[in-house]
């Protein structure tokens, strides 16, 4: 495989984690223009905890994945009280928050002569585990997959559980979920956190195979893109937000007739999307009718005419 | 059974709900009416604990509720409908009642993991036995949106009973009923009443359902009450015609005018 291509695909399996963050949020009826801040703080923190600790990839993936749920948990409380764009404004504010602080955060221990770790706007150099492990990109870019395979088969496995249902619940109607007895502010928080902790990931990820971080790469845009992602692919299946990172990065950024039009093909994409499809490429109803599909060509006949005694799939559709 | 103390709600400068005092007594089918914009819906919404109340007090079963969130109510036993109605309204009948059951204590109490996995046998034995009651069981595929106004506002008592409430607050179920649909009803609430033991707080406009279904009645006007007794006592009060019909001007004095 060409070094370029690696480079590509790994970009999408990282930003992958970023969009699924921004999935579990919109499908409990969630905007947040913040998840990006839970990418650096995954990031920094498991690159601290590799570079200068000296833990190994995975505990510090952990570790990454740990402090940006944290982080959401604390975000929750008090945002979760706001509704609709109120929320969308303050985990705004708090991205712009993180990225500040870690625009002054500098905590560098000397490692063999030299110093290592977060050095305020100068970046954070040396996270060089990967190439020390003498990893190759091809391989890592195995990896990040195999992670980003392993967060989307959780993810599935909660959509088909209550948890799953009660999310999509409360996306639809609030209001209503909640007289039917769904504990709104247990449910959302729990959304936030998990969603965090998947940015979270991907900000691991991505730090070891960059080995460098800087505070400005997570700015406003990195969020809105995240979010553009699950509302291009759709919200009917985890796979939507990943339609869209594929579209997004794997053609526009990457290919060379875009250069220098991304932006304005990205723009535009999102804006006919709203007009023609609401909730994305796979919405809801899409995901629906490729089920039902599938069950028809590829199920017996016994299993067909269980009917309505199925529990529902996407109960928020 | 349920106690509202010198509840009200004010939004900005408007007195929604104003000092009101009610008593619903357990067994009791209890009427709320007055005239739009008296704060009949308003008054359920703060049973609920959909928004906080301004001054005042809910107390249920001897035990004080007041500002309690949505689902804790339901906790408590208390279910509700809704006067423009709520479903989910691409989801089948099925899935509507199937889904209602996902905040119930029965699911709840199974423990931290099993709560969050979904659809064992008690659960659709109980969907199935209120697809029964609502008279639905031939429409359980259809997504409920195409349901006719009458049926689903019959899902959506299904819905509230589905939790197996002791209290249930219907706010206007008869609103857009033909005669037909509101006689149904007035036999539904009966049986409910008599033969399942649920306690009713009912909002109503219709008044042909509301004085020969309930037990008690209080009237609201301006957030305020202006009379309460049985309804053949509410029929004849002076005030509440007034409320209704108005009181014109030159009639006043005298004090009538609203026969």
């Amino acid at each position: 495989m060409d070094e370029y291509l690696v480079q590509v695909l790994s970009n999408i399996g990282m930003i992958s984690f970023l969009a699924l963050s921004a999935y579990i949020l919109l499908i409990t009826g969630e905007i947040s223009f913040g998840q990006q801040a839970f990418f650096a703080i995954g990031a920094y923190a498991s690159g601290i905890a590799t570079a200068m600790w000296g833990w190994g990839f995975w505990p510090g993936l952990v570790w990454g994945a740990a402090a940006a749920g944290a982080a959401a948990f604390l975000l929750a409380w008090p945002t979760l009280r706001m509704r609709g764009l109120f929320f969308a404004i303050g985990t705004l504010a708090f991205a712009e928050m993180v990225r500040l602080i870690f625009e002054i955060f500098r905590y560098q221990v000397e490692i063999d002569g030299e110093l290592v770790g977060p050095n305020g706007s100068e970046g954070f150099r040396g996270i060089r585990y990967i190439f020390e492990q003498d990893i190759s990109a091809f391989h890592y870019m195995l990896l990040i997959y195999a992670v980003l395979a392993g967060v989307l088969a959780l993810l599935f496995v909660i959509e088909r559980t209550r948890l799953g249902a009660i999310w999509r619940m409360l996306g639809e109607d609030e209001l209503l979920a909640e007289t039917e007895g769904v504990n709104r502010t247990y449910y959302k928080v729990l959304a936030t956190v998990v969603a965090g902790a998947v940015a979270g990931i991907g900000g691991a990820l991505y730090a070891h195979m960059n080995t460098y971080l800087e505070p400005k790469i997570f700015n406003v845009m990195l969020g809105v893109h995240s979010l553009a992602y699950g509302l291009i692919g759709g919200l009917g299946t985890a796979f939507g937000p990943l339609i869209g990172v594929g579209i997004d990065i794997g053609l526009l950024e990457s290919a060379r007739i875009f250069s220098g039009y991304r932006m304005i093909v990205f723009g535009g994409l999102v804006a006919l999307l709203l007009i023609f499809r609401p909730r994305g490429l796979l919405d809801e109803a899409a995901v629906h009718a490729l089920v039902a599909w599938w069950r028809n060509t590829f199920s017996s006949p016994a299993k067909r005419s269980g009917g309505s005694g199925r529990p529902p799939e996407r109960p928020g559709a | 059974m349920l106690e509202l103390r010198g509840l009200s709600k004010h939004f900005g400068g408007v007195r929604a709900v104003d000092g009101l005092d009610v008593t619903v007594e357990r067994g009791q089918i209890f009427g709320l009416i007055g005239p739009n914009g008296s704060g009949k819906s308003t008054t359920v919404n703060l049973v609920c604990g959909v928004f906080p109340v301004t001054a005042g007090s809910v107390s249920f079963e001897g035990a004080e509720i007041t500002n309690s969130p949505p689902h804790v109510a339901l906790g408590n036993g208390i279910a509700r409908t809704f006067q423009n109605i709520r479903l989910f309204s691409e989801l089948t009948v099925w899935q509507n009642l199937w889904v209602a059951q996902n905040g119930q204590e029965s699911v709840r109490s199974q423990g931290f993991f099993s709560r969050w996995l979904s659809g064992n046998r008690g659960q659709r034995a109980s969907v199935e036995e209120q697809l029964e009651f609502s008279g639905l069981a031939d429409k359980r595929d259809e997504p409920a949106g195409s349901l006719a106004f009458g049926e689903q506002r019959r899902l959506e008592l299904a819905r509230a009973l589905a939790a197996r409430p002791k209290l249930l607050l219907l706010d206007e179920p008869a609103a857009g009923m033909n005669l037909e649909e509101v006689k149904q009803l007035d036999e539904r609430l009966r049986w409910l009443n008599e033969q399942q033991g649920i306690t009713i707080l009912l909002v109503e406009h219709v008044m042909e359902l509301v004085m020969g279904v309930t037990h008690r009645i209080a009237a609201l006007n301006f957030g305020r009450k202006i009379a309460e007794g049985s309804p053949a006592e509410i029929q004849q009060n002076q005030a509440v015609q007034e409320a209704y019909l108005g009181r014109s001007e030159e009639e006043g004095d005298e004090g009538g005018g609203s026969s």
